[in-house]
């Protein structure tokens, strides 16, 4: 065994550092390009091998089969070509990594925003019910990231009523259902009632995916409004 | 009287052997200390160029590497090139940063100067000239040989420094500013000195001048 140790670090040793371009750009190791060649110049890239990372390596993200990457790939690129090359610049999103499994400290989550990096961590196999809903509130993510002061959290929350409160972060509520209200009052489903940030996206991603309940209380009409008012503000020619 | 003793057929054998190998040993020392041995050197005189304006050569150790800017695809870019090359500040300028098969980088001009670098410091030395901004919005193919600038982790903040790859990456397409495209001489490049263990190099090669054919 020793031996077989000291085999190996020799091995390591004289073996010359492979330098990664996908990880010098956007810092995630044991991935391979999936597809690059769309039309706004999203880059698609698959986790060829699992990977870990964050500040406590705490993202892990698993390589997802040939048949699920393609037969998902299908619906994210068909999802995510509704946003335009020069939205998706203005917004900072330009890598779409796909991996299934994917968590955060534990935690299973769809997705992994990161506008410094221009990168979105899509989990393939999340919840098949909201997956291509889910998408579009990813995306509001790095949009609401980017542009933090034009969705501002407070005028946001005035217009809840005034005895409800978020919760301190997404990950400390046990609101965390995903199906549409029939009847909104003011919420378009019960995890957007964990943060400010969370019932934007899925405010945005319910108008993406017209999926909007029938039936819009006044609450929630003020915030389909603002939503597009601030679309508008990013790039005008943005449709929902 | 002394007996003459006649060598065996196998002691002639080694012996030739031996002779051999001294000779080959001695002939590939000779061979592999010179690393420009088999690098063709490209007399840009001898070449008939379609826009010789748009001509830069790069001399380094083992010759030259031609290079064709493209002003129409990166103006300010280009033109930030060919102010320091006109005003020779990338002579005697360090390839501090190589990657083996990949690409090279150069352009320290604060910190990277041969008789002054600085290894702390080396790769975020400065111009003067100010940073400017990424033209990348243009479709540009990232082949083996492609020249662009190189900048930090934001974009709009390109400066002196450049990169030629050594490999086609259509990953840098829209993330770099292309400025132009080796035609001759890239072998030339993969003579430049890199270390297995470090993208940086420690007593790196340097770059003897960057001219344009045409002043």
């Amino acid at each position: 065994m020793k031996l077989f140790k000291f085999i190996l670090l020799c091995l390591l040793l004289i073996s010359a550092a492979q330098a990664d371009t996908i990880y010098q750009l956007i810092k995630i190791p044991n991935l391979e390009i999936y597809n690059i060649k769309t039309e706004n110049k999203l880059r698609y890239l698959y986790a060829k091998q699992p990977f870990t990372i964050g500040i406590d390596n705490n993202i892990n993200c698993y390589t997802p089969s040939k048949q699920d990457l393609d037969k998902k790939y299908t619906i994210i690129e068909k999802n995510l070509n509704r946003y335009s090359k020069s939205f998706l610049k203005k917004i900072n999103l330009k890598y779409i990594v796909l991996c299934e499994d994917l968590s955060i400290s534990g935690i299973g989550t769809a997705g992994i925003p990161d506008n410094i990096m221009k990168t979105l961590i899509l989990d393939i196999k999340f919840n098949e019910k909201y997956f291509e809903r889910v998408i579009h509130h990813e995306v509001f993510h790095i949009i609401n990231d980017t542009f933090k002061e034009i969705f501002d959290e407070n005028t946001w929350s005035n217009f809840n009523p005034k005895e409800f409160n978020y919760a301190e972060c997404s990950t400390c509520t046990k609101k965390i259902g995903l199906e549409t209200y029939s009847n909104s009052n003011g919420f378009i489903t019960e995890y957007s009632q964990s943060t400010a940030s969370e019932d934007m996206a899925e405010v945005f991603s319910h108008l993406m995916y017209g999926s909007l309940p029938n039936k819009i209380d006044p609450i929630l009409e003020k915030k389909i409004k603002f939503i597009k008012n601030a679309l508008s503000k990013i790039d005008n020619d943005f449709i929902l | 009287m002394i007996k003459k003793i006649k060598a065996s057929t196998s002691e002639k054998v080694i012996f030739i052997f031996i002779l051999v190998l001294g000779l080959f040993t001695l002939t590939s020392f000779l061979l592999l200390k010179d690393k420009c041995l088999f690098v063709k050197n490209y007399d840009p005189q001898k070449i008939n160029f379609e826009n010789p304006k748009n001509i830069a050569i790069l001399n380094v150790g083992c010759g030259n590497v031609i290079i064709e800017l493209y002003p129409e695809i990166s103006p300010n870019g280009v033109e930030r090139f060919t102010t320091l090359i006109k005003s020779k500040a990338y002579d005697d300028v360090a390839f501090h940063r190589v990657i083996k098969d990949k690409l090279v980088q150069a352009g320290d001009l604060e910190f990277g100067k041969k008789g002054n670098i600085d290894y702390g410091k080396i790769g975020t030395g400065k111009s003067g000239l100010g940073q400017i901004e990424s033209e990348v919005d243009r479709e540009f193919n990232y082949v083996r040989g492609s020249v662009g600038l190189a900048r930090a982790k934001k974009y709009d903040t390109e400066d002196s420094q450049f990169f030629i790859i050594l490999q086609d990456e259509p990953l840098y397409e829209g993330e770099y500013t292309p400025i132009g495209k080796v035609i001759y001489g890239i072998e030339v490049l993969e003579k430049i000195k890199y270390l297995d263990k470090s993208e940086y190099v420690l007593r790196p090669d340097f770059i003897n001048s960057l001219r344009l054919l045409v002043n």
